[in-house]
């Protein structure tokens, strides 16, 4: 009896202690944020926006829901120098005329004074220049069509569907040593085309030759897209599809037998920790996709830092997916510039022009330091990783590296007449 | 491009306008009975499908999991004709098969909320072995599919043909409240209608979940080639509309071939069905339709 009462005392020890570790521990990584103070905002708030595809045929809700847990976070934490961030979200349910209404609501009737992690496939098109017209900054969380890179105010921090298959089509030259590519991407206006044109363009230049098939996402036969991108005898096939068709495409490539003479690679829409188990044990090793940021479960002291705040101030249901990792680092970017302007200072012209000298934002999720900067258009996104499916994961096979593709070449202008990167 | 350079995309086509031919005929099945055209049917599959991959996931012999699929396809379909077709039995054969519409959408609903959008899988076992025909292979399963739309077809046209229940269903298509009033046990012959249309699209939900992929709003609306069809079929001959199946999913991989088009192939069974619809027995289907 006594040896059971000792046993017991020293495992009710070690749980107390173990108890106490893991709250110090989540404690520690949840409150790395703002001020990190620990005392809760009280002053007069700041108005901060987003707009979000939240109901339609995807929902893209993830990049605000860890926005909104970061700013609760430094809301809990000491706010903006004592005032706390109110985050006022709108859904544009994926349509271009009500992506204009609530943009309208949010810049000239809330007044917000920025906004961030925004994730939308129409309101680049249907909101930049009403942005530009108000002088409002929008560090987005993600953009997907062409539009979102060619906006003056809107700034994504991911690198986009068209850097992220270059990178893919870099990947296979240099691990597949392929000479021949097939591009292919959905019938969709601003991101089927123009995704595969940066392949394309830097093949012209590399000596590869890349070929594309845009396909109808509506169409029921996948093996009819496969076979006609295999009857073009490429060494390597480019997929710059959503999951939900890059899975498919995948499945009929396998009942064809593709895989053992073709090599597949994906841009970063096909990275998700589901994947390799969807597509199961015929793609180990023989299928890489292409990262915007850190794996998702990278021990990085960033990337813990997003798990912890999500796991503190965000809901249990949210997906931990790379639009949240965006939207986390648009929200911590924007805190970070807030924190630095006077408290006189915290009106819209002011912020924008604080976001404009954004130089040196440091992130391990990225791949290097991020800026603003006064570009009439923003892609400071340009280098990524690779990753291969393991069967059950993924693998990370390359280090950041950054992308070679010709229409970045104002962009890396910029670059070196600022010195932002070397 | 020659005969030998189209052939993949023949055996392509092939595989999916085989399920599309299934589809109709079980579609046809419940509009010769009934008079409802079911917009809930490839709902219904797509149910069948989501619980067939979730207990492959779980781990299920493989074999349960196809019963598993099938089972609640049906048994679904069946509480419906049970519990809710009998209810607007009485209405116009337009508030019928619209109640399906949005039967389809409850459905579909369910699935999105339930299995969410993480990305699935169906891997049937006939995928593992084909017929290689050089720059194609020709999988199990597509030959499974269509063997299974012609056994279907031959099978119904004898249920219709030589059964008694055949017979009933065959009067109730001729007029309804007439076959009331001769002692036809209306509801229960709607009943096994609805079983049939269940059964069909349980197989065609996992057929097309494999061939196509496994997403709920995906196989809730290829219904649509189905009714294409059967709309080829007039709404009555299964023989037509297994040969109008077969010939949508051909053009829809055909079509890939030429490039200003390529882009715009799943219109294919819409231009099919309007081209039906406008030269092909129109007053067959004007009177189906108008009956009531």
């Amino acid at each position: 009896m006594k040896n059971f009462l000792l046993q017991f005392r020293s495992w009710l020890c070690c749980a107390l202690l173990g108890a106490a570790g893991m709250l110090t521990h989540g404690t520690a990584f949840a409150q790395s944020c703002g001020l990190s103070n620990g005392h809760a905002a009280t002053g007069t708030p700041l108005r901060i926006g987003a707009i979000v595809g939240k109901t339609g045929p995807d929902d893209f809700s993830s990049s605000i829901q860890a926005a909104a847990a970061y700013f609760k976070c430094v809301n809990a934490n000491g706010g903006i120098n004592g005032r706390p961030l109110e985050y006022l979200v709108e859904d544009d349910q994926w349509n271009p005329e009500v992506a204009s209404q609530v943009a309208s609501k949010l810049v000239r009737d809330q007044k917000v004074i920025a906004l961030a992690g925004n994730a939308s496939f129409v309101e680049c098109g249907a909101n930049a220049k009403l942005y530009e017209q108000e002088n409002v900054m929008v560090i987005a969380g993600v953009g997907v069509p062409r539009d979102c890179y060619f906006a003056k105010n809107y700034v994504p921090l991911n690198m986009g569907p068209r850097l992220s298959m270059t990178e893919a089509a870099l990947y296979a030259k240099q691990h597949y040593h392929a000479g021949k590519m097939v591009c292919i991407a959905p019938n969709i206006p601003s991101l089927g085309n123009w995704s595969c044109d940066g392949p394309v363009a830097w093949g012209k230049q590399n000596g590869v030759t890349v070929e594309t098939i845009v396909m109808d996402p509506d169409s029921a036969d996948p093996t009819s897209v496969v076979l006609q991108a295999a009857s073009k005898k490429p060494q390597a096939i480019l997929l710059g599809l959503p999951k939900g068709l890059m899975v498919p495409v995948l499945a009929a490539a396998e009942q064809q037998n593709l895989g053992k003479t073709i090599h597949f690679v994906s841009a970063a829409s096909g990275y998700d920790l589901g994947v390799p188990k969807a597509i199961g044990p015929y793609w180990k090793d023989n299928f890489d996709v292409n990262l915007e940021f850190q794996p998702l479960d990278a021990a990085t002291p960033d990337n813990r830092n997003w798990h912890a705040v999500m796991n503190r101030y965000g809901d249990a249901k949210n997906p931990r997916d790379t639009f949240s990792q965006a939207g986390y680092l648009a929200a911590r970017l924007l805190t970070e510039t807030l924190l630095k302007l006077p408290q006189g200072q915290l009106d819209r012209a002011h912020v924008s022009d604080a976001l404009r000298q954004v130089k040196g934002f440091h992130s391990d999720i990225l791949c290097g330091p991020f800026y603003v900067g006064p570009g009439d258009r923003h892609n400071a996104n340009n280098a990524g990783r690779m990753a291969q499916s393991t069967g059950t994961g993924w693998q990370t096979e390359a280090a950041c590296q950054a992308v070679d593709d010709p229409q970045l070449a104002d962009i890396r202008a910029l670059e070196q007449r600022l010195s932002l990167k070397p | 491009m020659n005969l030998i350079g189209l052939m993949p995309y023949l055996i392509s086509g092939l595989g999916v306008g085989a399920v599309y031919a299934l589809s109709g005929v079980g579609l046809v099945v419940l509009y010769r009975a009934s008079g409802v055209l079911n917009f809930a049917f490839g709902a219904l599959g797509a149910l069948g499908a989501y619980v067939a991959s979730s207990c492959l996931d779980a781990a299920y012999p493989a074999a349960l999991a196809w019963t598993a699929a099938l089972s609640v396809s049906t048994l679904t379909s069946l509480l419906y004709g049970l519990l809710l077709a009998p209810r607007l039995a009485h209405r116009d054969r337009v508030v019928r098969s619209v109640a399906t519409l949005g039967f389809a959408l409850i459905l579909l609903g369910f699935c999105e909320w339930y299995w969410g959008d993480t990305p699935r899988r169906l891997v049937l076992p006939t995928d593992s072995e084909a017929f290689d025909f050089g720059s194609v292979r020709l999988t199990y399963t597509r030959i499974v599919g269509l063997s299974l739309a012609l056994a279907m077809m031959a099978s119904i046209s004898l249920l219709l043909s030589k059964t008694r229940l055949g017979l009933q269903m065959r009067a109730l298509s001729n007029n309804r409240d007439l076959s009331g009033l001769l002692g036809i046990r209306v509801l229960r012959v709607d009943a096994a209608a609805w079983l049939i249309s269940g059964l069909f699209a349980g197989v065609t939900g996992l057929l097309l979940a494999n061939l196509v992929r496994l997403q709920a709003t995906v196989l809730t609306f290829l219904v649509i080639p189905a009714f294409a069809a059967a709309i080829v079929g007039q709404l009555v001959s299964l023989q037509i509309t297994v040969a109008a199946g077969i010939v949508i999913g051909l053009i829809e991989a055909l079509a890939i071939t030429l490039p200003a088009v390529a882009a715009y192939r799943s219109a294919t069974p819409f231009l099919l069905a309007i081209v039906a619809m406008l030269f092909i027995g129109r007053g067959s289907i004007r009177n189906a339709t108008s009956e009531s």
